[in-house]
């Protein structure tokens, strides 16, 4: 195994230093690094596995970088033009490092890690990127029940085997959750010769890109069944089987339309969510709905020194949205060492109408050397034609019409942070779906 | 005496006649009423079983039939050979759960050969493996029965136990929530139920006020409540283990995958036991065979009780809740129906720091299926309740396990009356896993009175080592420790689970243990290796490999569970990779 470690050597037990110290080198790790190294800071990049960019190593398919390099990559050659520019800063990487703990310390953090090589290491820095994506939701997570046999994975899960090992979970899998990954998976399993007995979706819309059902499952024939689920497992050493269920409004199995699949083994594509646990403690704030930590437009969290991004700040559909937001974590971050703005006026954005969520939830009153910022967010229903309104006040700052909006559509825009009054009321952002009759802009 | 028996039949018939079932046929038999005849429902089956039990014979014997139900046989290993046959051994356990492994350490004091026979791929797999780790005070049992005389002492000795033993004992104590004002009547009869069980620890009541002091996010619907300070958790399956390995330090084996399939008897003595792994010898036999243990009995021509599978269902709470709790908490329904034998759910903070929910009861005619139904799962999620804080949405798993339940609701702790060289310690559930100690030594004393009697001679082992070392939990150790550990060993500091923060170093201990981990389940229970809120989504790759390479097999040969729990199918079609080459 080969092993990298730090770059710089220390003096055993000698307590490190620096401005900023990233947690994840996935691609929103390393943009961060990159963007606070560029800020002039000290970054020191922590990555528990072996190697720099996290999910994107299993993602072997294309479709990355669209936006950020306006090419499609392959999750690998994305990682690799991120790891290049890592390469050509001064960036401190130390992989296999797990972080154990992290504590406040004056006005900064002091982290403890653990590594093979070097045990137990302390960092004192600055400020802290959170860059550590997300999780899957497991099978216990939406409550399956029946059988516990061999034969049950998510589906990060089964691509690792079969894109970094060289495994085949199954022959014949069942595929819960039309999540990206599932759809993805449901493909690669495809041309690894198993046949996909059916994709299943609870929900009456695929959860997943509109551009994978279609290339994923249209173009190879997969069967997606939306309202459906899967209510028990059968097979008491390896899935035998599993029975399938129609669902009413209320996503209430029907059980008079239970049937009973064959299957060798069931992919889960049934949701991820933002890991966090390790900040508990620090008694930050976490939006109920993103589950990541309620941050302002610098991706600062409310934690004055917690900047979040990517997968742990919330959930994204394309990789270049995570390294954006790790950008700005980044830079951010590197900012937070130079100045203080712990005084500052933050104001929470009231979301209303048909907001799912949105990120950044609050503003900060600040200086902006840019003068737009990008906002993230999802619809809670979809909608053909919709509005997003920005108001203080009952004034209207910001307007943006939208059409064919999706819950498993993200939406980005760019907003003038700087026109809202640190001194007024709190910021209202609207969505609001309108009829056919309205006119078109 | 036959005046006497014909006597006890006739009350047991009036009182089946009389609860409905007079076609239900008793006779005695072995000392004990053996039902016969046929139900319509499995529930008809439980109430008659109950029904007959209480007359003053040694047991119930319920063989009735129930139309429509096929009671599963046991499930078999699927490995034949012959490694033990030949064999010959002073005693022999059926059965790897924490009776068995307790009597088997307990025996392993003496200068005799054991054998731990487990039909599972690892220990604790059963009940033993599928319970709620609770070292019960005692007070739940009548005064009197050998349930709460076990319980007491087993409790006692828990605390040297978990010294010797290296195994995490808390003891938190419980609080039983009164669920109505007029329940504080009840606490003379709970503090004479306590003296007479001789309950350890200051027990006493506690106003509604006091409860919510100790216990801030406690339900408000609580009316004070009774405290019982000596109850304890434990890890039981970590505590089978610990008592294995330290057997297993002391002399004796453990077969796993390793099935009694018959046994050879002559002049009222057991002289071969069959196996799915060869026919062996055998001095004593202890009947430690859990759910099946009325089977065992039937095999030794010595049948007087029967087992009916009573399944209860538990979730575990990620351990970010830990510390919302602090003690044990119960609110059990006093008027409940008098067939119901469970004490009632709960909510217990494990020594792992997660919180438990349960269990549940429900009567069942499998005693191995251990799947979990939403029905079920909706009334544990009742008990929820009792803690303002928790959330259905931090249960990170949950599973069932299955009572071996008699019908007289008391453990059966004693040799054969018929089979010179058998002991049962056989119906053992709650509190089991608390009396599991007590009940060890006097089984073992039995077991030696029975290989005396039978010519051998026995003595204490000059050599016997009381102590066993654990798998050191990297996590739970200060800085220091750990980071002296990591230097000596490097792997310590390879984190491969994220959510438990197991180390490459613990999994490989795991797997070189005396009793060493052979399935992905096996090291999940030793070490917490995909324990934690991500179910091994990130870590069971890796764990599989490590196990490849200690275990010496190729990846797909690699078992959740043994048997044909295969994690993998084949390769792919370019094949496995070689990841040093990538």
């Amino acid at each position: 195994m080969k092993r990298q470690y730090s770059k710089r050597q220390y003096k055993d037990g000698q307590r490190r230093c620096c401005d900023v110290v990233v947690i994840g080198s996935g691609p929103a790790g390393m943009a961060a690094a990159v963007s606070a190294a560029d800020a002039g800071a000290s970054v020191c990049m922590i990555e528990r596995e072996e190697k720099m960019g996290g999910i994107l190593k299993q993602c072997i398919h294309d479709g990355f970088g669209l936006i950020r390099f306006e090419e499609k990559l392959t999750g690998p050659e994305y990682s690799w033009r991120y790891q290049q520019m890592v390469n050509e800063r001064d960036i401190d990487f130390l992989n296999l490092t797990f972080l154990t703990k992290i504590e406040r310390s004056g006005k900064g953090f002091s982290l403890e890690f653990v590594n093979p090589a070097e045990a137990v290491i302390s960092i004192e820095a600055a400020s802290v990127v959170m860059a550590m994506g997300c999780r899957e939701r497991t099978d216990r997570q939406i409550f399956l029940h029946g059988q516990r046999p061999a034969g049950i994975f998510t589906a990060g899960q089964a691509q690792d085997f079969i894109n970094l090992k060289g495994f085949m979970p199954g022959k014949r899998p069942v595929i819960l959750g039309s999540g990206d990954i599932g759809l993805i998976m449901a493909r690669r399993f495809t041309l690894e010769g198993a046949s996909v007995r059916g994709v299943y979706e609870i929900a009456s819309l695929p959860s997943g890109l509109t551009r994978n059902v279609v290339q994923c499952l249209e173009d190879f024939d997969i069967p997606l069944h939306l309202n459906t689920t899967v209510t028990e497992v059968h097979g008491r050493d390896r899935v035998e089987a599993v029975t399938v269920c129609r669902v009413d409004e209320n996503r209430h199995p029907l059980q008079d339309t239970a049937r009973r699949i064959d299957c060798d083994c069931l992919i889960l594509s049934v949701g991820l969510i933002p890991e966090n646990d390790i900040l508990i403690p620090l008694g930050i704030e976490l939006d109920p709905v993103t589950r990541g930590p309620v941050v302002d437009q610098f991706m600062h969290s409310s934690c004055p020194g917690i900047f979040s991004c990517g997968n742990a700040l919330h959930v994204s559909d394309l990789v270049d949205y995570v390294s954006e937001s790790g950008h700005a974590a980044g830079k951010a971050a590197a900012e937070w060492t130079k100045s203080d703005l712990v005084g500052s006026r933050k104001l929470r954005l009231s979301a209303g109408g048909i907001i799912q969520y949105i990120v950044p939830q609050s503003i900060t009153e600040a200086e902006h050397e840019d003068s737009a910022l990008p906002v993230y967010f999802r619809p809670s229903v979809p909608a053909d034609r919709a509005e997003f309104l920005l108001k203080q006040s009952g004034r209207i700052l910001y307007k943006k019409r939208f059409s064919y909006l999706k819950p498993s559509e993200m939406q980005r825009l760019e907003i003038d942070f700087a026109r809202i009054d640190p001194e007024g009321e709190m910021p209202v952002v609207e969505l609001t779906a309108l009829g056919m009759e309205a006119d078109d802009e | 005496m036959i005046d006497k028996n014909t006597r006890k039949l006739k009350a047991v018939r009036k009182k089946l006649k009389k609860a409905g079932f007079p076609d239900v046929t008793s006779v005695e038999s072995n000392g004990a009423v053996l039902l016969t005849g046929n139900l319509d429902s499995w529930n008809d089956k439980v109430i008659a079983g109950y029904t007959a039990a209480g007359k003053g014979f040694r047991g119930i014997i319920n063989d009735i039939n129930v139309r429509g139900c096929d009671e599963p046989e046991m499930s078999m290993p699927l490995i034949k050979d012959e490694l033990l046959a030949g064999r010959s051994l002073d005693a022999v356990i059926v059965g790897g759960g924490v009776i068995g492994c307790a009597i088997a350490r307990e025996l392993s004091r003496q200068n005799i050969s054991i054998a731990v026979l487990e039909k599972e791929s690892d220990l604790a797999m059963q009940a033993s493996g599928r319970n709620d780790g609770m070292i019960h005070p005692g007070f739940a049992a009548s005064p009197g029965t050998k349930k709460a005389v076990y319980n007491i002492r087993g409790n006692r000795m828990y605390t040297k136990l978990a010294d010797e033993l290296d195994f995490d004992l808390k003891r938190p104590g419980s609080i039983l929530l009164f669920r109505s004002a007029w329940m504080k009547l009840m606490i003379p009869i709970f503090k004479l139920r306590c003296r007479n069980n001789r309950v350890d620890g200051r027990y006493r009541a506690m106003s509604a006020a006091e409860v919510k002091r100790i216990e801030p996010n406690v339900t408000e619907t609580q009316h004070g409540g009774f405290l019982l300070p000596s109850a304890g958790i434990v890890s039981p399956y970590r505590v089978t283990m610990a008592l294995a390995e330290n057997a297993v330090l002391n002399g004796a084996e453990i077969f796993l995958n390793t099935a009694v399939t018959s046994l050879s008897l002559t002049s009222q003595q057991i002289t071969e036991v069959h196996t799915n792994r060869g026919t062996l010898n055998c001095r004593v036999l202890i009947n430690a065979a859990g759910v099946w243990s009325d089977k065992l009995a039937e095999m030794a021509g010595d049948r007087f009780f029967s087992i009916h599978g009573r399944k209860g269902m538990e979730a575990i709470l990620d351990r970010s809740c830990g510390p919302l709790q602090n003690h044990i908490m119960g609110m059990p329904s006093l008027l409940g129906n008098k067939n119901s034998h469970s004490k009632g759910g709960g909510l217990v903070p494990c020594v792992e720091g997660n919180i438990l929910l349960g269990p549940t009861a429900e009567e069942v005619p499998e005693r191995e299926d251990y799947s979990t139904d939403s029905h079920t799962f909706s009334e544990l999620l009742g008990q929820l309740g009792l803690n303002n804080e928790l959330k259905a949405s931090q249960i990170i798993n949950y599973y069932s396990g299955i009572r071996a339940a008699n019908w007289e609701e008391d453990f059966i702790i004693e040799p054969s009356q018929r089979v010179s060289n058998l002991i049962h310690a056989a119906a053992i559930q709650s509190p089991g896993l608390a009396s599991a100690p007590a009940i060890a030594e006097d089984v073992a004393a039995f077991a030696v009175h029975a290989l005396k009697a039978g010519g051998m001679k026995v003595q204490p082992r000059a050599d016997f080592n009381p102590r066993r070392q654990a798998i050191p939990c990297l996590r739970e150790l200060g800085s220091e420790q750990r980071a002296r550990l990591i230097k000596r060993d490097p792997a310590y500091g390879e984190i491969m689970c994220r959510c438990e923060e197991v180390s490459k170093g613990e999994i490989r201990d795991a797997l070189r243990s005396k009793v060493p981990a052979t399935t992905v389940d096996g090291v999940k229970r030793r070490v917490r290796a995909g324990a934690g809120r991500c179910h091994g989504g990130f870590c069971l790759p890796r764990v599989i490999k490590i196990m490849a390479e200690e275990l010496g097999v190729p990846l797909t040969d690699v078992t959740k569970k043994g048997g044909e729990s295969r994690i993998l199918r084949c390769e792919t079609k370019e094949g496995a990779f070689d990841e040093a080459a990538v």
